[in-house]
């Protein structure tokens, strides 16, 4: 008779358009991982307005790519166009269009936890995030040259 | 018994959804009704009882009282679960 949603997030798309169309807030569970630490995928959720008149380095937005995947990707470049990377990700996405944005992240929930976007803890997050972001990437460098030395190593001696 | 005010009921890929809509609305909260679940919440949306909601039931479906009554009661359970209900 009844059912915990079947329906995918995808279908609910025109919905959650029509919700915010009308000035109002949308709140789900994200999903995927690219967003970590922040977001983990299907436990936390992320609450999302309408687009303000202009999008601000270190927003959140939603937006849709061409290959019609939405996506909740940090702004860390503004031109005319838009450069978005995850918490979790390296490699920036370039060229995203302002007509590809749909919403923009006001607050999220983090083990039950609402957390504005506006609060102090995660503007200082946000920035620390960004600016570390070669170090990881350096340090994930560094754990593949000593697992693949690791594996040539034993590929020598045949174990 | 009666739905609490602010509710949006759409049809989305086929499937009924509701999905409550105060100063958020959420999505996690989203259930999908069949047709009889789309049928008790409509019925729901005006002040009505279990008793009144298995009769309206039986006069529209080809069920038993018994299996009615379960089916009302089940729903009603579920949507004071989700507190769904003023």
């Amino acid at each position: 008779m009844h059912n915990e949603a079947s329906v995918q997030l995808e279908q609910l798309m025109p919905l959650i358009r029509e919700q915010l169309a009308n000035g109002q807030p949308v709140q789900f569970t994200t999903r995927g991982i690219s967003m970590y630490p922040l977001l983990r995928n299907g436990k936390d959720q992320v609450i999302l307005g309408p687009l303000p008149e202009k999008l601000k380095k270190y927003d959140l937005p939603l937006y849709q790519r061409d290959n019609g995947h939405y996506i909740l990707h940090r702004i860390v470049k503004v031109g005319e166009t838009f450069s978005c990377v995850g918490d979790h990700q390296y490699d920036y996405e370039t060229g995203i269009r302002p007509d590809q944005m749909i919403a923009i992240a006001t607050g999220f929930y983090r083990r039950g936890r609402y957390c504005s976007v506006n609060s102090f803890g995660y503007w200082l997050y946000v920035r620390f995030w960004h600016y570390t972001r070669f170090l990881r990437r350096f340090g994930n460098r560094l754990r593949g040259h000593w697992r693949g030395g690791i594996l040539r190593i034993k590929k020598i001696f045949g174990k | 018994m009666k739905l609490k005010e602010g509710f949006i009921l759409r049809t989305v890929a086929g499937e009924t959804v509701v999905l409550p809509s105060g100063n958020v609305t959420n999505f996690d909260m989203m259930i999908t009704l069949n047709d009889t679940g789309r049928f008790l919440w409509e019925k729901l949306e005006s002040e009505t009882d279990e008793a009144a909601l298995v009769k309206a039931l039986l006069a529209e479906y080809d069920v038993s009282e018994e299996r009615a009554a379960a089916s009302v009661q089940a729903f009603v359970a579920r949507l004071k679960e989700l507190e769904f209900l003023a």
